[in-house]
């Protein structure tokens, strides 16, 4: 998503340059030789078309809501484009330590896997908060979510993490299903 | 965490972010109100002039020179700024050298690479480390390290930070800079790779 708003914002850029740039010769050109066509921009026709169609016509309408929607994107796009990274606390003041919530997942997954009756967990995590999906094919829910939560604060716990993050797991066993 | 570490963590995206997001509501807010006006919200008076009002060109009209000159004007304006914002979100980041003398006709720098490669092979020595990458960041007047530590699965955070405490206090103490701000990336758990015989 980094890479895509540092593209839209060269592209964008690169257009508002373009827009100036024949805005300002048109318009001298306009001014030095009165009455004759335009340079590049047929923008007497354009004028002439706009003068036709009223605001409620339907090609402004539909204008309209594409260029609304088309902000809408790039709005969405540039608050995506936010560093997930969870911080860890700094052991000195001109130093500042980070990980990403990929590593806190995995580190979490690793250990959750190896405990005993797991057969497989995905993990997401974030700086505020741990989700863990664990499937058992021997255990129920009730017998393995207190221990696995347990697990999973443990391994968090040992992270040198400012906020700890808050932990929720679910079991997923062919045994509650009977 | 200071200013310099906490800016080394990674390229800033900042003036991107801002400027994309900032083109973006006003793309929004110009597409909304051609919607209200449109829909006759307005009143339906509004919602049935032409779109190239002909009261507003007769308004430009009347004043032609003042039309014209802020035309030129905001053209040149955007024309301008659009390139520089282009520029900048081309622009990459600088790997200063560091400077450790700024006497006149007595400059002693030590280039970027050699203090990166120097913590680089420090930081790899560590337990628990699997492989390290390190640069520099910033500008001359305020370089940064930034280091990436991938470490292997089981390693002891704490212990890995203390190490690393001494790393960055030798690196310090060799280039004989007071402070060197630093950001450092942990990717934990990572699977330690096989080297190619």
């Amino acid at each position: 998503m980094r890479v895509l708003v540092r593209l839209l914002s060269c592209l964008l850029g690169l257009a508002i340059a373009a827009a100036g740039g024949l805005l300002a010769t048109e318009v001298t050109w306009w001014w030095v030789q009165p009455g004759s066509p335009p340079l590049l921009v047929p923008w007497h026709e354009w004028l002439r078309l706009l003068g036709t169609v009223n605001w409620a016509s339907l090609p402004v309408r539909i204008t309209a809501w594409s260029v609304a929607a088309a902000g809408l994107l790039l709005v969405l796009f540039a608050a995506a484009a936010r560093r997930r990274d969870v911080r860890l606390n700094a052991p000195a003041p001109e130093i500042t330590v980070t990980t990403s919530p990929r590593s806190l997942a995995r580190t979490v997954g690793n250990s959750v896997r190896a405990a005993e009756g797991v057969t497989g967990a995905s993990v997401t995590a974030s700086r505020r908060r741990v989700r863990v999906r664990a499937t058992s094919a021997l255990k129920t829910e009730d017998q393995l979510r207190p221990r696995l939560t347990e697990l999973a604060r443990e391994v968090v716990g040992a992270l040198p993490l400012p906020h700890t993050p808050s932990v929720s797991v679910v079991v997923d066993s062919p045994r509650d299903r009977r | 965490m200071s200013k310099f570490s906490d800016a080394a963590r990674a390229r800033s995206y900042r003036l991107e972010r801002g400027l994309t997001g900032t083109t973006g509501v006003l793309a929004l807010l110009a597409g909304a109100a051609a919607v209200v006006v449109g829909m006759g919200l307005l009143g339906e008076f509004r919602a049935q002039r032409p779109v190239a009002d002909p009261i507003a060109l007769d308004f430009l009209r009347q004043y032609p020179e003042v039309t014209k000159g802020v035309a030129i004007a905001l053209g040149v304006l955007l024309f301008v700024l659009g390139l520089r914002w282009a520029f900048r979100s081309l622009r990459v980041e600088l790997r200063p050298d560091l400077v450790l003398d700024r006497t006149a006709g007595n400059g002693l720098r030590v280039v970027s690479g050699a203090v990166a490669e120097a913590v680089r092979s420090d930081a790899e020595g560590i337990d628990g480390v699997a492989k390290a990458r390190v640069r520099l960041v910033g500008d001359e007047q305020h370089p940064a390290l930034r280091i990436r530590l991938s470490l292997t699965d089981g390693a002891e955070v704490r212990a890995v930070w203390q190490e690393l405490d001494k790393v960055l206090g030798n690196a310090k103490s060799c280039l004989g800079v007071a402070e060197l701000p630093t950001a450092v990336h942990l990717e934990l758990a990572t699977v330690e790779r096989q080297r190619v015989q």
